[in-house]
């Protein structure tokens, strides 16, 4: 798909999930439900290490409407951003 | 020169990094399909999941007779073929690692194995010997196990959203253990390297049957990278439409099984017309060609009868294989293949993925998927092994008296063209369904 898109620095996160070690569809379905427990305008942060995250949060956030920050590569797992509409 | 290796760069990048558009993969899965299917037979995952099974049970002692070796059974070769194939895909695009889940996840990693195990045995095969090749393969049980998956999946995502409310222990901590880049690349090539040195292996046994498993390596590890690369999962084009309502995953499944079946149309139809008959003229051609008729006498006469009867046989082994239409088609167009893709895409929606999904993520390293295989194969083995006493699915290639649903070739019921227009009518409705739902949300199951 498309190049990946690298979050900006210094992020103010008000939720974080840990998805690490989980697979498909676990990530995305935990990222919805999360979703719900911040506010408008604030932003969801994922750690996750299944390699379709990185198609299904963006696809899922351009559905739902939620803005996708991107992503950050940590040691051995991935930091998705998402800004909640 | 430094843009010939920026854009050789590029090219790396679209073969070995970037996921592979949906369509492309769903084509090019339909395409080593057929592939499989005119050099040998087709895929399936179930086979060598079936086959690593029996080893087990034999090695615990609870089946008494030692399987068919894991590097000679051809399903167990596929299998392998398929996930060295994902793994060098992993590797090679930075996808690698031992993703190790929590452990709530390792629960439904046993659940998911038991119940993918028994559901392939009511299908006749999991979601790609039982639905994709089976449908590919022009048999009617295609048709009731994908009926199957589609009220198991839709269950199985009630049971997550389910899970979600009122499971809490183990659902986080997972683990990842990576490794350098450069490390993973290294394994990849080795990987690659194995592979054609196992194929040539193969190729040079004197044994037909072993000879033609290295064509079925490197056409299985290409299915297996493919998928890999485009994470192309059947359970996910099931699951999507009720979950997200995306339906790209559903348009590009409906997809490549059309074209396989319109590949094995022409390879079923045409090749028992010419194949064996060809043969057997290419070699009394020859055989006749260097002998004077005045000096015939008995033994060049016995050696000539001999080389007919050789391509006599050979015509006849090559009509028993794929090409023949009755192999392939299972006794499970009923309630067999509706229950048994009912509890199949139940267990894939506890394990994550189907039977080729399950296989390519082994090869991507995520450890539950490792747990699920085991637990699979053996269940599977134990199952077929008690159908097989009870003759659950009737006797003989044409399973007469299967008491799990009809044997039915679809082209002895309605022609090679009243076939391909009936799976074109299905495929096309199915991606129409898909496609509106994705707009209109109607089967999205809320959470």
């Amino acid at each position: 798909m498309s190049d990946i898109k690298v979050a900006p620095d210094g992020l103010e996160v008000a939720r974080t999930l840990d998805a690490k070690g989980l697979s498909c569809p676990m990530p995305l379905l935990r990222t919805k439900k999360e979703i719900e427990k911040i506010n408008s305008g604030e932003i969801l942060e994922v750690l996750g290490t299944d390699p379709g995250s990185r198609n299904d949060i963006p696809g899922w956030c351009a559905r739902a409407g939620h803005e996708y920050l991107g992503e950050k590569e940590d040691d051995g797992f991935i930091r998705f951003y998402v800004k909640k509409k | 020169m430094s843009t010939f290796s920026e854009k050789a760069k590029n090219l790396y990048k679209t073969l070995c990094q970037t996921e592979w558009n949906a369509t492309v993969t769903g084509v090019l899965i339909a395409l080593f399909s057929i592939l499989i299917m005119a050099w040998w037979r087709p895929w399936g995952a179930v086979g060598a999941i079936r086959n690593w099974g029996e080893w087990i049970l034999y090695g615990i002692g609870v089946f008494d007779h030692a399987p068919s070796a894991f590097l000679f059974n051809s399903g167990s070769v596929i299998g392998i073929g398929f996930v060295a194939g994902a793994f060098v895909s992993a590797c090679l695009g930075n996808d690698f690692s031992f993703k190790f889940p929590p452990p709530w996840e390792l629960v439904k990693a046993v659940i998911a194995g038991i119940l993918m195990g028994v559901g392939s045995a009511f299908a006749g095969g999991c979601n790609v010997g039982g639905m994709y090749n089976a449908i590919g393969n022009l048999a009617a049980n295609g048709f009731t196990m994908w009926i199957g998956l589609v009220i198991g999946v839709i269950l199985g995502l009630k049971y997550i959203y389910w899970e979600m409310e009122h499971i809490t222990w183990g659902i986080s901590g997972g683990k990842n253990i990576d490794m350098p880049f450069a490390l993973k690349v290294i394994l990849g090539i080795a990987a690659i390297i194995a592979l054609f040195w196992g194929a040539k292996v193969y190729s040079g046994s004197e044994d037909a049957y072993a000879a033609s498993l290295g064509g079925i390596l490197l056409i299985s590890a290409a299915l297996g990278y493919s998928m890999q690369r485009g994470r192309w999962c059947m359970v996910q084009a099931f699951r999507e439409p009720h979950m997200t309502g995306d339906c790209t995953l559903a348009k590009s499944v409906a997809l490549s099984i059309l074209i396989l079946a319109i590949g094995a149309a022409v390879l079923k139809y045409a090749v028992p017309q010419r194949g064996p008959a060809v043969a057997v003229g290419n070699t009394v051609i020859s055989a006749l060609e260097d002998v004077e008729v005045d000096e015939i006498d008995d033994e060049d006469l016995a050696d000539t009868l001999e080389d007919v009867v050789d391509a006599g046989d050979q015509a006849l082994q090559g009509a028993q294989r794929v090409l023949d239409p009755v192999n392939y088609v299972r006794g499970t167009f009923g309630w067999g293949g509706i229950l048994g893709g009912f509890l199949f895409g139940l267990g894939a929606m506890f394990a994550g993925g189907c039977g080729s999904g399950t296989l390519w993520r082994v090869g991507e390293g995520q450890m539950k998927l490792w747990l699920v295989v085991p637990v699979f194969g053996v269940t599977n083995a134990i199952m077929t092994k008690w159908f097989k006493a009870m003759h659950m699915e009737g006797t003989g290639a044409l399973h007469v008296g299967s008491k799990l649903g009809k044997h039915i070739y679809l082209p002895d019921v309605l022609g090679y063209g009243g076939t391909l227009i009936l799976i074109a009518i299905i495929m096309g409705l199915w991606y129409l369904i898909v496609d509106w739902n994705e707009d209109s949300n109607k089967f999205i199951v809320g959470m």
